[in-house]
């Protein structure tokens, strides 16, 4: 993607000059694919081009960069980690938490302690699952998935989901002030400590190693079990608080409201740049590749193209993005 | 002498506990076990009606579970066998017009060179430009998706009266006695599942069915010995999507209509269906046929559900722990034989 951007526009390749970081190379790529979708949709489509638009934007890439941070975690680790349960995690959270607050502030601790619970039992039985007993995290993931649906759907049946999320949190979710979504005076804190997390710290420097490489790594004396078995606890545990917020902004649940986000979130950590054989990116590029991706919907539902183009797009995306990111040609 | 008597008496459990943790040997008991408790819950279980309708219900998810088998053994998975089967039921509804028996020929030429290029699609990321398969699956899985939505937004279509011969050849007129008489004990459903074995059958007998199960098992070892791995995988995958063909056909026969959303549920099931078979997920092991035995497992399952009376809802948390129990118990067995 790179070199075919440097051979269309001459001047790309002095804007990536060596005072560019490297790590952010693939992220300033992506930021400008997105500004040329912009570019292009504002010619397309009247309007499009407009603060309130772009601010909308943003809210909704929220969320996927939000769940994006979920999957990262756990595709930096390496060993063919992946999450699919994550928008299945939130579905639950959201369910079982609208009942117990049912719009009361004085009860969002305890669904706070009871997202805590359920994120941390969905983590640590995928983490056990994959990295102790050694199983494929997709195949553990998805029937993890099927486990969180499967417990939603006898927990609905035959009844309305009652419950509406407290007064705060819809005012973190889904309220504005004044232009400016409220949910990404949650998103850029978090996004600031992961990034300080992944690249400043020591907990960091084990995450991408483990990834980049489980044997020098296990050599150096890390426990790579247990860091895969963390990051899934992590992930778990993100992906339950992020139902509490999706909840928050929906305003009640319902069964099928997290699971809209698994594709998107994979999705976003790739075209973000994060190799998922994992060891590198940074969350920067997931952020941005969040944004491009609601910047696509946004456009392909303005055109009218609705569900089928987005799935059509996300799918096309996702495949063109792979085979020039992480297609493994040279080596044969 | 003790140890002697002991050694005698041991053995025998030795060797059949030995047998039990092969995974072709459980899941083979698990069907036995399953079947008989399904026939006894089941008053008229061995009436022709009843195996016949027994077998219509397995029929899609056999089809699928025997393809995803072939794309595993040779090193890949398929996250798109549901998407492509809806996309698939979609494009031979959108097509077919119900007056025009012709436009049912148009379909299914359509739809089969559709299905072709699904696999080409997923043979090409996997085999040709080696991005991890689980991904490249997972993209296209809703690029199938869209497209399907595309025709069909909403389930519905229509269907030439004559393809009900894929679901029931006695409904259709035209059709010779004879067919229609064998229809009563051999449905259109169990033809599809042995055409699907000949077919595995005869390209497991040549060379390419050895190079699937080479490519699978080590892809770099195949490469150094000149098996060209990408058109190896390439095949897999449109083999895969052939089997993939067969199912939506019956799909189409059963019910007439398209439905973009269909498919989805049937892919975890078909991975399922392999694991539970006790075919390896690391490829190059286990053997096509012990799929069909997988999907048996997981339908005889379902039936016994429905027979203790517990509600449709909890179908799918079930089926989620099966294939985690399913999964993780030889994991578990193989653990403890290391540690110790």
């Amino acid at each position: 993607m790179e070199t075919f951007l440097k051979k269309t526009f001459p001047w790309y390749g002095w804007l990536l000059g060596s005072w560019f970081p490297v790590q952010y190379r693939k992220a300033f790529t992506i930021l400008f694919l997105t500004v040329l979708l912009y570019a292009g949709g504002g010619v397309v489509v009247p309007g499009f081009l407009t603060l309130e638009q772009i601010l909308l934007t943003l809210k909704l890439a929220a969320f996927i960069a939000l769940f994006g941070l979920c999957q990262m975690i756990v595709i930096v680790a390496g060993g063919g980690g992946l999450d699919l349960s994550v928008g299945y995690t939130a579905t639950l959270t959201a369910v079982l938490t609208a009942s117990i607050m049912d719009g009361r502030n004085a009860y969002l601790g305890i669904a706070l302690l009871v997202a805590l619970v359920l994120g941390l039992l969905v983590g640590f039985a995928n983490g056990v699952l994959t990295s102790y007993l050694k199983l494929p995290p997709l195949v553990v993931t998805l029937a993890m998935a099927d486990i969180l649906q499967g417990i939603v759907n006898a927990y609905v049946a035959g009844k309305a989901i009652t419950g509406r999320p407290s007064p705060v949190l819809v005012t973190l979710a889904a309220k504005l002030t004044g232009v400016f979504p409220n949910i990404l005076f949650v998103l850029i804190p978090v996004a600031v400590l992961a990034i300080l997390v992944f690249e400043r710290t020591k907990w960091g420097q084990v995450l991408f190693g483990v990834g980049a490489n489980e044997r020098t790594a296990y050599l150096c004396g890390i426990d790579v079990k247990k860091v895969r078995f963390l990051t899934f606890v992590a992930s778990g545990v993100l992906a339950s608080l992020i139902g509490l917020l999706l909840l928050g902004n929906m305003g009640i649940a319902f069964k099928d409201m997290g699971s809209n986000y698994v594709m998107p979130s994979i999705a976003a950590v790739v075209v973000g740049g994060v190799p998922l054989a994992g060891g590198g990116g940074s969350y920067f590029g997931v952020i941005l590749g969040s944004i491009f991706l609601q910047a696509l919907t946004n456009l392909l539902t303005a055109l009218g193209l609705g569900d089928a183009g987005k799935w059509l797009g996300f799918g096309i995306i996702l495949f063109a993005m792979l085979s020039v990111y992480a297609g493994n040609r040279r080596s044969r | 002498m003790d140890a002697a008597r002991k050694g005698i008496v041991v053995l025998p459990f030795e060797v059949l506990k030995r047998a039990l943790l092969q995974p072709e040997a459980s899941s083979l008991l698990m069907f036995f076990v399953l079947f008989g408790i399904t026939a006894i819950l089941q008053e008229n279980f061995f009436e022709a009606k009843s195996i016949v309708r027994t077998i219509n219900s397995f029929a899609p998810l056999i089809l699928l579970a025997m393809g995803q088998a072939i794309v595993i053994i040779s090193g890949g998975i398929d996250l798109s066998s549901g998407a492509a089967l809806s996309l698939l039921t979609c494009v031979l509804t959108t097509v077919m017009k119900k007056d025009d028996p012709i436009t049912g020929v148009y379909a299914l030429i359509l739809a089969f060179l559709v299905a072709l290029g699904t696999g080409v699609v997923n043979g090409l990321g996997i085999g040709y430009l080696r991005i991890p398969p689980v991904i490249v699956t997972f993209a296209t899985s809703y690029a199938w998706l869209g497209i399907a939505l595309f025709l069909r937004p909403t389930p519905g279509g229509e269907s030439v009266p004559w393809f009900r011969v894929f679901y029931n050849m006695r409904v259709v007129e035209g059709v010779p006695e004879v067919l229609k008489s064998l229809g009563n004990y051999v449905p259109p459903a169990l033809l599809l599942i042995v055409g699907a074995c000949v077919l595995w059958y005869i390209v497991s007998r040549t060379r390419t069915g050895r190079y699937i199960y080479a490519v699978g098992s080590n892809i770099e070892s195949a490469y150094v010995s000149g098996i060209n791995t990408g058109k190896t995988q390439m095949l897999a995958c449109v083999l895969n999507a052939v089997l993939i063909f067969l199912a939506a056909l019956f799909f189409v026969g059963q019910n007439q209509t398209g439905d973009a959303r269909m498919g989805g549920p049937l892919t975890l099931r078909s991975i399922a269906a392999v694991v539970v078979g006790g075919i390896a997920l690391s490829g190059g092991r286990g053997s096509v046929y012990l799929a069909i035995v997988g999907a048996l497992i997981l339908g005889f399952v379902g039936r016994i559900i429905f027979f203790a009376n517990v509600p449709n809802a909890y179908q799918t948390l079930v089926s989620g722990i099966i294939v985690i129990a399913a999964i993780a118990g030889p994991a578990y067995a193989t653990l403890r034989r290391e540690l110790r």
